[in-house]
């Protein structure tokens, strides 16, 4: 082989390798350069994904970090009938007992292979066709939406094949009925309806992250691919005010009181009145509930917070706005008296009606402002508002907070009625300081008796107490807030004692159901009159008030000389099932009062007034 | 060919298979990294998987011990145990005044020298308010 032609032989190599290279160069061109824009979102379409991460909704705590609602995974479950094996029909009545389906009904699950053509014309967006043969193939049949994980990992276990899992983030509520009104509830689809869960969307909710990533051909994630990654911020926890403890006494009260009496509604708020918590509530119940795991069951009447949502005609109750009022202008001092027998008064330079007392309240003499609290006269609360004048008692009635919103957080709540003394008719004078020609919410008049309690001051009604990350740090800490100065402390207490008047077992108050032995207990019962449709002698629906349909309720706190929790009970038309037809507050919400009060002096360590005096002889001394 | 011809075309050779060797292990280099790369950006994937299922157990868990302990739940319980356990009542609780410390203290102590006292009795003082 002579040099030349090995030499030609290697140059002609050396020219391919570079053709070759050339051309692979000329190809790489076109495909990064030329063609690029054209490639490149054709890729971006087939393999680029953004996949959003959820961020976990925060938890719902009571006052001592009990879960009231939490976010917990849940498995959808899902067959493939296409995928289903032979060989697997063994494994069956062990997947059923699992899903709580009787095997039948999951074989039935299973042999729906195709779509009907009318469900599969549907899909399709057409009108369902006749002579469409048949449908598209089923790749999905959902087995269950509420599968646990360790329920899930036994199914996996069974190894069938075709079975499918998609997780889910559920809101489950682990007390169950328990201040279901308060939480509310989280729907379906993520988005929260009532309550708190509504209320404090915000904090709760938390923020999604997202992934910028690709896919291969099987639809996996290429990780090593991912652009961008933003984590998700979960959402901040609520602790509330709220005691599961005393929630659950609330709630059985009034499960007591529903099985007893049949009322159409019950409320219950505990509030507390120590320093540094007043104002925050203990607990606060409706009768009738529901469970927020099972909102889909509910009515809306169940759903309503009717403690917010929901205005009555106070009774006796609102006696304490005329009595504390004309006290603290010191119109009257608690000895001076008033004739509660007249039939009409002069005011304003006309004759006013006073309204009628109770049958059972025949007074033989004038009785002094620490009776007409203890004996709940309707004729002296209606002298007491006169001699403040239609704008100063309307003034006081406003300060006291009704007629406006107590900015209750879980949201819904109403204002009330209150007309401006503008409005008013020559009887209104004498019928507001009764608890008629009003309408209240249970929360206003829960307020209301808070300001005595209080000391004089009008207190924001709160439920949250602090706002904590996920690492549990607080993030906002809510404190008690004052509206505003009602009354003075002088007043305050002054009224606070009077209001012991109503309790007291001698029986010179309306309501001695309501007394705690060897605790001071200060209160008011109300007994209103239901307004009720009524047919009248031209055939008109009007409104009158019922002597069948009544309201009771009692409102209170104690100890009077150094209140640390305050109770309102208000039970709705309980009538039929009381003997004597008369739902009266005394019968029907002052027992309740009693007994949750007895159950919170151990729990709250609540102490007497002063040591009780026990007549007892103790030895000092002597050997042991 | 002359001499310096054939030692151009052995340069242009050797430089070429350099050339080649080096795209070749600069591509095999990128081609190690990049599988480097997947490797641990998978194993990464699976930690952040077994961190995500750590917490839904968790989340599972931490439900499911809320719901033991809620008071119906409890309640339930005390009945099927047949327990009957009761909140106690006002009667029931006995306040202790003063320091509890120096009660528990005197107390202990009082029982530990009962036996030395037992020769000298004092007097002993009724009064009507009790205590000791």
């Amino acid at each position: 082989m002579s040099r030349g032609f090995a030499n030609y032989r290697i140059a002609l190599v050396v020219v391919a390798i570079l053709t070759s290279f050339a051309g692979v160069g000329a190809r790489l061109v076109s495909l990064h350069v030329l063609q690029r824009e054209k490639f490149l979102s054709y890729i971006e379409k087939a393999r680029e994904e953004i996949i959003v991460q959820n961020a976990r909704r925060g938890d719902i705590l009571d006052a001592h970090g009990s879960l009231l609602a939490t976010s917990r995974p849940l498995i959808v479950l899902g067959a493939d009938p296409q995928a289903m094996r032979r060989e697997d029909q063994a494994k069956w009545p062990a997947l059923a007992r699992l899903l709580g389906l009787s095997p039948a009904e999951l074989e039935k699950k299973f042999a729906e292979k195709k779509h009907s053509a009318a469900e599969t014309d549907e899909a399709d967006g057409d009108a369902p066709s006749p002579d469409a043969a048949d449908g598209h193939e089923v790749r999905w049949v959902k087995l269950g939406d509420g599968i646990t994980e360790s329920t899930y990992d036994q199914i996996k276990a069974l190894n069938v094949r075709g079975i499918y899992g998609n997780r889910i983030y559920a809101r489950a509520y682990p007390q169950n009925e328990l201040a279901a009104h308060v939480l509310g509830y989280v729907n379906g689809e993520g988005e929260p309806v009532t309550g708190l869960e509504r209320y404090l969307d915000f904090y709760l909710r938390g923020q999604n992250g997202w992934l910028e990533t690709e896919r291969d051909g099987l639809r996996r994630e290429l990780a090593q691919f991912r652009s961008r990654d933003v984590a998700p911020a979960d959402g901040y926890d609520a602790v509330l005010s709220i005691d599961a403890s005393v929630q659950n006494m609330v709630e059985q009260e009034l499960k007591l009181i529903a099985d007893k009496y049949h009322p159409a509604k019950a409320t219950i708020i505990v509030s507390d009145l120590r320093p540094d918590h007043a104002g925050f509530l203990l607990a606060l119940g409706n009768w009738p509930t529901f469970n927020p795991n099972d909102y889909g069951h509910a009515g809306l009447a169940a759903q309503r917070n009717i403690a917010i949502t929901d205005q009555y005609e106070p009774g006796s109750t609102f006696k304490i706005v005329a009595a504390s009022a004309a006290l603290n202008d010191g119109l009257v001092t608690p000895a001076s008296r008033f004739d509660c027998t007249l039939e009409s008064v002069e005011y304003k330079g006309s004759i006013r009606r006073l309204p009628r007392e109770d049958a059972s309240d025949h007074f033989d003499h004038p009785l002094s402002v620490a009776e007409i609290i203890a004996k709940s006269s309707n004729k002296g609360a209606a002298q007491l508002a006169m001699l403040l004048g239609d704008q100063k008692f309307y003034d006081y009635v406003r300060a006291f907070g009704f007629g406006q919103l107590t900015g209750f957080p879980a949201g819904g709540e109403v204002d009330g009625e209150l007309a401006p003394p503008s409005k008013w008719d020559g009887l209104t004078i004498t019928r507001i300081p009764m608890g008629q020609s009003i309408g209240v919410t249970p929360m206003q008049m829960h307020c209301a008796m808070g300001v005595i309690a209080s000391g004089g001051y009008l207190l924001r009604p709160q439920l949250v107490k602090e706002i904590r990350d996920a690492d549990g740090s607080v993030v906002y800490r809510f404190a008690p807030v004052v509206k505003r100065r009602v009354l003075s402390e002088s007043t305050a207490r002054t009224m606070a004692h009077l209001l012991e008047g109503v309790a007291m077992t001698d029986g010179s108050g309306t309501a001695p159901e309501a007394a705690i032995p060897g605790f001071d207990v200060a209160g008011k019962t109300g007994t209103a009159q239901k307004l009720v449709p009524v047919v009248d002698a031209k055939g008109r629906s009007v409104l009158r008030y019922s002597d069948r349909h009544h309201v009771g309720s009692f409102v209170g706190f104690f100890p009077a000389t150094n209140p640390q929790v305050a109770i309102t009970v208000i039970v709705d038309d309980a009538d039929a099932s009381v003997p004597g037809g008369v739902a009266y507050g005394h019968i029907v919400a002052a027992p309740s009062f009693k007994r949750l009060g007895e159950q919170l002096i151990p729990y709250l360590n609540i102490q007497p007034p002063a040591a009780p005096v026990r007549p007892q002889f103790a030895m000092e001394g002597g050997a042991q | 060919m002359n001499k310096s011809a054939h030692a151009f075309v052995n340069q242009v050779l050797i430089g070429t298979l350099m050339m080649i060797c080096f795209s070749g292990s600069l591509g095999l280099g990128t081609v190690w990294l990049r599988q480097q790369i997947s490797l641990e950006a998978n194993r990464n994937k699976q930690f952040e998987a077994r961190l995500a299922e750590v917490n839904r157990r968790l989340d599972e868990t931490a439900a499911a011990i809320a719901a033991a302990q809620s008071p119906e739940a409890l309640k339930r319980r005390n009945d099927e145990w047949h327990l009957d356990l009761v909140p106690p009542r006002e009667p029931q609780i006995v306040r202790v005044a003063g320091d509890v410390e120096q009660r528990l203290t005197a107390k202990n102590r009082a029982r530990l020298f009962a036996g030395e006292g037992a020769a000298t009795v004092t007097a002993v003082v009724y009064r009507p308010e009790g205590g000791r």
